[in-house]
């Protein structure tokens, strides 16, 4: 294992925390509703980037899995605030390239995202259809895709907004041009 | 000007008609049956819903989950909208995108370089004027008291929990409610509808947000839990302000029996009988129109 002192520092500036102040109490951990299929809980991620642990960390499936509810950060002592930590370490794993731990959930983000970019607003049947393909579990889940669309519960068409080209502007200053 | 306690107020007079709103992607689709129910109640109080013009996505989940920039700027843009468009209050329908914008509006007037960055993508800075608010906020204590006197139909019968999830109230130094009173708040505004409220432990749980579509059989799990303590205090139904939480916890969960998920908005227009109720309790997932006619409150 290769041990990255330099990780926590990185970490900290991104996302504005001092992960100094936790002294693993689990309270976190405790509350967090999707730590059943974490494969680490949030202090212990805390404590591996302490260990310098950068790419267990960022490979890890619970920095994709977090949800960012708040749970935590209500609950820490400290407001040492994890969802903005699982928010740094999601960018830096893209950043990276590293292998992504949940590479599903990604994929729902990013097709999600496709959406903002092409219309500035989501497309609900698109983005439910192009998530399924893309993951290809078109056919779970059938039922209540359908049961949302025969109860006028999903848009027919999409909507767009007007001033598109902020929309594209906006992505250029954040990801550079592509 | 001094102001004359002694004016005639006409009753249901509302001081400022024109209520500017955010709707979010959500409110157009899945949670249709909120939008239409929240027009009503709207209509109801005299006031006038404009949507914020040529809104943009605020990011939701996704933006911040991969990139932090992203989601301030998108977000950042509504705030640039609302004050070229001369707004002051602006409502936000949902608790997930009050978060994000309330998150980049903080953001924003404490960064400058991300401000900056906004500022090169759509021409201006955002200059920190816009109050966001949530849209129960609109009840101010003289409006939710017309909607208490527009009771005609008071839902005896209904027993629901309050279910917050978890955006709605944190954290605190986000949302800015001092969350405690305004529990209350919204509990005693359920209770005047008729509705009987219980108390339980899970009003604040998560129902897994957008995990249902990635990760379904923790989702059901997760919505189980709820829903069955729901169940065990006598729960005949719930009362959500979220529609990613109302669809989750109509549509989720294996082994406990669905309730009928209500949006406050809702129960103020079945109590006040508006028009066109019967259109939007149509929509539900979970059907409640067997539950209300058991009640005669359809
Ligand atoms: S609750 Fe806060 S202090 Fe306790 S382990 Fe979690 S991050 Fe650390
Ligand atoms: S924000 Fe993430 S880590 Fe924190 S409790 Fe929610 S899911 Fe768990």
């Amino acid at each position: 294992m290769q041990v990255d002192r330099s990780f926590i520092r990185e970490v900290e500036e991104r996302s504005g925390q001092r992960f100094g102040a936790c002294f693993h109490c689990m309270a976190c951990s405790g509350g967090c509703p999707v730590s059943d299929i974490m494969d680490y809980l949030p202090n212990q991620i805390v404590r591996m980037m302490q260990l310098g642990m950068r790419r267990e960390v960022l490979e890890s499936r619970a920095i994709w899995v977090c949800v960012g509810c708040y749970s935590c950060v209500s609950q820490c002592p400290n407001r040492v605030h994890i969802p903005y930590m699982m928010d740094a370490l999601r960018e830096l794993a893209l950043e990276e390239g590293v292998k992504i731990g949940e590479p599903d959930i990604w994929t729902f983000h990013r097709e999600f995202l496709k959406q903002v970019d092409k219309r500035g607003r989501v497309y609900e049947l698109e983005f439910m259809a192009r998530y399924k393909l893309a993951t290809l579990s078109l056919f779970n889940d059938m039922g209540s895709g359908m049961k949302m669309l025969f109860n006028g519960r999903l848009e027919l068409l999409p909507h767009r907004v007007k001033k598109l080209q902020e929309i594209r502007k906006i992505r250029e200053v954040c990801y550079g041009k592509k | 000007m001094e102001k004359n306690e002694n004016a005639p107020v006409p009753e249901g007079y509302v001081p400022h008609p024109r209520v500017y709103y955010y709707p979010g992607c959500s409110l157009m689709s899945t949670a249709r049956d909120l939008g239409e129910s929240l027009f009503q109640m709207a209509r109801l109080v005299g006031s006038w819903l404009e949507e914020l013009k040529d809104w943009n996505c605020c990011g939701a989940s996704p933006a911040h989950s991969v990139n932090q920039n992203y989601a301030i700027l998108l977000a950042g843009r509504n705030l640039v909208l609302a004050e070229r468009q001369g707004i002051k209050d602006l409502f936000v329908i949902c608790p997930s995108c009050f978060v994000r914008l309330r998150t980049a509006a903080k953001t924003l007037m404490a960064d400058e370089d991300k401000n900056a960055l906004l500022e090169e993508a759509v021409g201006k800075r955002y200059q920190g004027s816009v109050r966001l608010r949530f849209f129960l906020e609109v009840g101010s204590a003289s409006q939710m008291n017309v909607f208490r006197q527009a009771v005609v139909n008071p839902l005896k019968g209904l027993k629901g929990v309050l279910y917050f999830g978890c955006l709605l109230t944190r954290p605190e130094w986000i949302t800015g409610f001092d969350v405690l009173p305004y529990e209350d708040e919204l509990r005693s505004f359920v209770e005047s509808m008729g509705v009987e409220t219980l108390d339980w432990g899970y009003g604040k749980q998560c129902c897994g947000a957008h995990l249902a579509l990635t990760k379904p059989d923790h989702v059901d799990s997760l919505v189980d839990r709820i829903r069955d303590h729901a169940r065990r205090v006598g729960a005949n139904c719930m009362i959500s302000f979220c529609p990613l939480c109302q669809v989750n916890m109509e549509l989720r969960g294996k082994n406990s029996e669905p309730l009928p998920v209500f949006y406050v908005s809702e129960l103020i227009g079945m109590a006040c009988r508006l028009p066109r109720t019967e259109k939007w309790i149509r929509k539900h997932l979970v059907d409640p129109r067997k539950l209300l006619a058991e009640h005669n409150l359809l």
